[in-house]
């Protein structure tokens, strides 16, 4: 479904990805795991679009997308939330989800049509807001949301545009335990054929809801296996784990 | 958003019911000043989307309307062509000028878009200033107005004119109104707001942004063709930077992002500069000082500023009715 095949970036000397290899089956969830700087937002990047990798390649569907657009990658599929939440800040949370949702739905151009009354986009943002837990703030503008909501709202956007490869990029980052719980249900209430890629911090949830989880560390994949293979594994434990088993 | 609220309905219909009357009671010097209200008008409310709705803040409508102007007389009195395939051509023209400078200053924004769309301008000025088969600096004269004989109306007379451009002022507006409350209007905006996360949901930012312009410059356009009829010659003076300057001062003045407050815009600023005017050169400096005092003021404008006075009374949450009357 997604394949990344020795994805390297540079900037300047610093090697931020380091020969990157994975491939994502159909409706499968990834974990990403990693410390800070890894190099897993920038990954991130460069599989939308918004940064050029130096070598390699990415495949969606069997097809390189490496000569496509941001929004031609967008159309194409693949949707991703942010790590810093990257909203319409001057519009209503209803008004977020409405152009995520016609843009998904290819209703974000005609000069005849309002998407916003169209009845297939407000049945998307209904949905999504139920998804998200935002139905009861759908007319606040986001301005005076709180951080908690607009975190959700985060999601909720890449959600909007019905994607079928979902990229998130520490959705829980934070956010409270009551969230975080959230997050665990909306991450299984997703349709099954939906391919999942999630940077996360957080290892219950990871643990939880991956099928396989990856480790980046210094740029480099590190370790791939299962939840239980990572458990186990001395590498991780030693870059990633150690830190984790402190915190708890 | 651009929302077409009640009180902005009424105070479209209220002014240009006032300026109707103003033309009708006053002599021809009424008429005229109601003219140049409706061109000022025209070319600020097509300002106002792209740059209110768009945050495309363009130093070119001046050319715009000008290039639609030479394109008529091109037309109507080089070729001999009738006038209102004439008028649908200089509009046209107009309106594939303004895609042209979007699609080409593409990812540019603030301060550099200011500056491309400035550089566009001015090579259209340059081009109609010395291009001497159609006058050169010395401009040209012998434009008609339309026929309109046929259905009993007479355009050469100056209240019948008058009337005419407060008609054309209304189908800008409602024009303009109609399209910032489609799916192209709210992609429009959301651009405006984020355009990074709109290119993410998968729109193609810089060719919307592109029609945008094609679209404001369409109604430029038609102020350029209203230019042209009303004084029946026209000359590269219509297309100088600070015509666009003008227009922009409108719109700021009214109320950016308003629609509606570029028409009240233009109405304050014309008749201002015609009383002031009586009594001293300096009327520059009138506008100035109530620009300044509008941007102080927090920069809504005239009529932005008068809505939120109103808004922040009883508010009710943005949105809501919309979004149950489905
Ligand atoms: N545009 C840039 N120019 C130069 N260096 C950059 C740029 N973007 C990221 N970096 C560097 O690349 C490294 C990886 O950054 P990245 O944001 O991908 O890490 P991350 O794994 O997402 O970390 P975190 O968990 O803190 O979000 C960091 O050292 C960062 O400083
Ligand atoms: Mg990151």
């Amino acid at each position: 479904m997604l394949e990344v095949r020795k994805l390297c970036k540079a900037f300047g000397g610093l090697k931020v990805t380091r020969g990157v290899t994975f491939a994502l089956e159909p409706g499968e969830r990834r974990v990403i795991l990693g410390p800070n700087g890894a190099g897993k937002t920038t990954l991130f990047n460069q599989l939308v679009g918004t940064l050029t990798p130096s070598s390699g390649d990415i495949l969606v569907e069997g097809r390189s997308v490496m000569g496509l657009s941001v929004a031609a990658r967008a159309r194409a599929g693949l949707s991703r939330s942010y790590q810093k939440n990257n909203l319409f800040e001057d519009l209503s949370v209803r008004e977020n989800l409405m152009l995520a949702a016609a843009a998904g739905q290819g209703k974000a151009h005609s000069v005849w049509r309002d998407s916003f009354r169209d009845a297939a986009v407000r049945e998307t943002v209904a949905e999504v807001a139920q998804q998200v837990a935002l139905t009861e703030m759908l007319d606040m503008p986001v301005r005076s949301a709180s951080y908690g909501s607009r975190r959700q709202l985060e999601v909720g956007l890449a959600l909007a545009t019905r994607p079928r490869i979902l990229l998130m990029d520490e959705p829980t980052s934070g956010v409270g335990p009551t969230m975080i719980e959230g997050f665990h249900r909306l991450l299984h209430s997703l349709p099954r054929e939906l391919t999942v890629l999630i940077i996360e911090h957080d290892m219950d949830l990871a643990f939880d809801v991956a099928d396989r989880i990856t480790v980046l560390n210094f740029g480099e994949v590190v370790f791939e296996g299962t939840p239980d293979e990572t458990r186990g594994n001395k590498v991780v434990r030693d870059i990633y784990l150690g830190d984790w088993q402190a915190d708890a | 958003m651009f929302r077409q609220t009640p009180a902005r309905s009424l105070v479209l219909i209220v002014t240009l019911a006032g300026l109707a009357a103003y033309a009708s009671a006053g002599g021809f010097f009424a008429r005229e000043i109601v003219i140049e209200i409706a061109i000022l008008a025209i070319l600020a409310i097509s300002l106002d989307v792209v740059a209110g709705f768009g945050g495309m803040v363009s130093l070119a409508h001046g050319a715009m309307m000008g290039l639609s102007a030479y394109t008529y007389a091109i037309f109507s009195v080089k070729l001999g062509w009738p006038p209102l395939p004439s008028a649908l051509l200089g509009v046209a023209a107009s309106g594939i000028f303004g895609t042209l400078i979007g699609w080409i200053t593409g990812r540019t924004t603030g301060i550099f878009f200011i500056m491309a769309t400035l550089a566009f301008g001015q090579m259209a000025y340059t081009v109609f200033f010395k291009w001497r088969w159609l006058g050169g600096d010395d401009g040209l004269g012998g434009l008609s107005r339309f026929d309109l004989g046929g259905l009993g109306i007479k355009m050469g007379n100056s209240l019948t004119f008058a009337l005419f451009a407060l008609v054309l002022v209304l189908a800008v507006y409602v024009a303009a109104a109609w399209v910032l409350r489609t799916a192209f209007g709210r992609t429009l905006t959301g651009i405006h707001v984020n355009e990074d996360r709109m290119r993410a949901l998968g729109v193609n930012t810089v060719m919307h942004r592109a029609q945008a312009l094609g679209f404001s410059a369409l109604l430029a356009g038609v102020a350029g063709v209203l230019a042209a009829q009303h004084v029946q010659y026209i000359s590269p003076e219509l297309l100088v930077w600070t015509v666009s300057g003008e227009v922009l001062i409108v719109v700021i003045l009214g109320g950016l992002g308003t629609l509606i407050g570029p028409l009240l815009g233009a109405v304050i600023f014309v008749l201002l500069k015609h009383e002031i005017s009586g009594y001293t050169n300096h009327w520059h400096i009138v506008i100035g000082l109530l620009l300044i005092a509008t941007v102080l003021a927090g920069g809504r404008g005239i009529y932005g500023q008068v809505e939120h006075w109103f808004s922040r009374r009883p508010p009710p949450p943005a949105g809501t009715a919309e979004a149950h009357d489905a």
